[in-house]
């Protein structure tokens, strides 16, 4: 369980990756768009048609945000419990507040684009702080303290 | 004895339970039956008005046009699914009428009778016709689950309606329409005024539509020419069938807003460098005199020009034309809220939750997921206020089946200029409409969001009129779907 735990820790920070690569992707693909003749209002945006190709990072984005990386950081959460790893719990419950705090950030940002640079921020945090989850849950601990540990 | 790894097991069991037991039991709770009607979901709203009395009740496919009279405007359109071409020779992946889309143009006198026979050739999901912006009679309103059931392949369903209003509409699917009308199953319907107030040398249709790699003006990708000389009065129908609110202008003349949604403004004067917002679902007709260096209307996208036009296009208008204060106000307003029936509220927020079992951030009326979800109640005759509060963080084109509303007032300052009547309202973030209408058109209407997808995702409600049922049901063998 241990490794399951790590291995969940370490995918929610490759997603955190992929969602800031499939950003970019589609922001750039946006700005071609334009400069070839494209007009962007809210009628395109709402459309669910390709009007350029890299309009499906912008889903991708949305939809590994809002679905995938909640499912994942759950089940690291529930992997917690089970894991002896110290402060597990407590790491697991960390990657899921920010999580949350990222969803929130990223829908806030769609009315104060002061939220999408927290939005901005927030994923270098998630990130870092998925990662350490993955690596301090390296070794396994030596008993009984890791059980105790695991309920802190 | 216990082992201390048994009880760890256990604790650990138990957090996870206490973790997924709730999402569970929201999940489940969420859960729409296969199979239902309207009028069974969702609580009843009486707007402060008697509630309904039980009694006799007409169906709503009852409530058609007197049978007999011969049709004075005679179509048939055949749904397909699959691959058409464009009227710019572009072939793409959708829906057709007639082999094209948009679907052929409807016109009619005001005060004939329509009749629009629909065959469904090859649409999967089954195929009907909503007449957006008519207020046709209850039985006619082509919404899938509500007031018919979807018209399989290979089936036929005739719509009947007088089109006592003149004005631009239009007319699309209503079943999976987020689809069917994202790939092109609508088209215009225009219906000239017995007398026309201010006559037009030409009348321009300009049906707005993104297929796959842009926005097209009739069908067409590129800036389209339309035969007008110098001097020559020019009525634009502009129609936005995408999900989102656009932009339309004239460049190179002052133009008049001459009517929103099919309804003529009184009064409109002369605006030069504004734009007009033209909601999804929504309908705006532009008025100007073709000036000597001609004239490009603007529609963010295609555009259509007007004698000698220039080629290039200058900039969007950085000003938006308000409707609340342009044109000439009448002595008395038509509705007015003191007189109200019945007062509704319709708040839309977004919060997380599961809406049937999925799992998002979704769309609240009132504060309610889908189906927990308000019908209003009226019974025939009753003065109607809504009140539309947006608080949801997005804008929401909300649309009214059946009627027309008059806006009286939006955050509170009140409308001062010309009526504005509206089937399709663009309620932006933050605000706040008071519409009024008069209960005159007996049936079950939608009243929901014209950014289609929002449908799927709980932005839906309906009016109920007392002593009206459905005899159809949403999902079942018909696989019906609302929207």
């Amino acid at each position: 369980m241990r490794l399951t735990y790590r291995i969940l820790a370490f995918v929610i920070a490759a997603e955190v990756a992929i969602q800031a690569a499939v950003m970019v992707y589609a922001v750039a693909g946006l700005g071609i768009w334009v400069q070839e003749g494209g007009v962007l209002d809210k009628a395109v945006m709402e459309s669910d048609e390709f009007a350029f190709p890299e309009v499906v990072g912008f889903m991708l984005h949305g939809m590994n945000g809002m679905m995938v990386i909640p499912v994942i950081a759950l089940l690291l959460l529930i992997a917690s419990f089970f894991a002896k790893v110290p402060r597990g719990v407590v790491f697991a419950l960390i990657v899921a507040a920010l999580v949350a705090l990222q969803i929130f950030l990223g829908i806030f940002g769609h009315e104060a684009a002061f939220f999408g640079m927290l939005h901005g921020l927030n994923a270098l945090v998630l990130f870092s702080v998925a990662v350490w989850t993955g690596v301090r849950a390296r070794r396994p601990a030596a008993e009984p303290s890791a059980a105790q540990d695991a309920y802190a | 004895m216990p082992t201390r790894r048994g009880v760890r097991t256990a604790f650990a069991a138990a957090a996870s339970l206490a973790v997924l037991a709730p999402l569970a039991w929201f999940w489940a709770s969420s859960l729409v039956p296969g199979a239902y009607s309207v009028t069974d979901l969702g609580y009843a709203d009486h707007g402060g008005g008697p509630a309904h009395h039980a009694g006799v009740s007409v169906p709503v496919d009852a409530l058609v046009p007197p049978a007999g009279a011969a049709p004075d405007v005679s179509v048939v359109l055949t749904a397909e699914q699959g691959p058409f071409t464009l009227p710019s020779g572009r072939r793409v992946e959708g829906y057709s009428v007639n082999g094209s889309s948009p679907g052929p143009v409807i016109e009619a006198e005001q005060g004939q009778l329509v009749e629009v026979r629909l065959v469904n050739e090859s649409v999967g999901d089954g195929v009907t016709l909503h007449w957006h912006g008519v207020d046709v009679p209850g039985g006619m309103d082509g919404v899938a689950g509500v007031t018919q059931n979807a018209v399989a392949v290979g089936e036929e369903f005739t719509y009947r309606f007088y089109a006592d209003r003149a004005g631009t509409y239009w007319y699309h699917s209503h079943q999976v329409a987020h689809e069917q009308v994202r790939g092109g199953l609508f088209g215009a319907l225009v219906v000239a005024p017995a007398a026309e107030a201010r006559p037009v040398e030409v009348d321009a249709l300009a049906v707005v539509h993104l297929f796959p790699g842009g926005r097209t003006v009739n069908g067409l990708d590129e800036d389209t020419a339309v035969a007008a000389a110098p001097g020559d009065r020019v009525r634009v129908r502009v129609v936005n069938t995408d999900a989102g609110p656009m932009q339309t202008w004239v460049e190179g003349a002052p133009f008049r807003l001459a009517a929103v949604d099919g309804t003529d403004l009184a009064g409109p004067e002369e605006v030069e460098d504004v734009s007009v917002t033209v909601t999804a679902g929504g309908r705006a007709d532009l008025e100007f005199t073709v000036p000597e260096g001609g004239a490009r209307v603007g529609l963010g996208g295609a555009d259509l020009l007007f004698g000698d036009a220039p080629d290039e296009p200058g900039p969007v208008p950085a000003a938006i034309l308000d409707p609340l204060h342009y044109g000439t106000a009448p002595p008395a307003p038509a509705l007015s809220a003191e007189d109200a029936d019945r007062v509704f509220e319709y708040a839309i927020g977004r919060r997380p939750g599961f809406l049937d079992g999925r799992p998002g951030l979704w769309w609240t009326v009132n504060g309610g997921l889908y189906p927990d979800v308000p019908m209003y109640t009226v019974a025939e005759g009753d003065l109607v206020v809504m009140r539309i509060a947006n608080g949801s963080g997005e804008v929401h084109p909300m649309h009214l089946h059946g009627h027309h509303a008059l806006v009286l007032s939006r955050d509170g300052v009140a409308a001062t200029g010309s009526p504005w009547w509206i089937d399709s309202l663009n309620v932006a973030d933050d605000e706040e409409y008071e519409i009024a209408f008069t209960a005159d058109n007996p049936g079950i209407w939608m009243d929901h969001c014209h950014n289609l997808s929002h449908v799927l995702e709980g932005l839906s409600a309906h009016l109920m009129y007392e002593g009206v049922s459905t005899p159809f049901t949403v999902g079942g063998d018909h696989g019906n779907h609302l929207e």
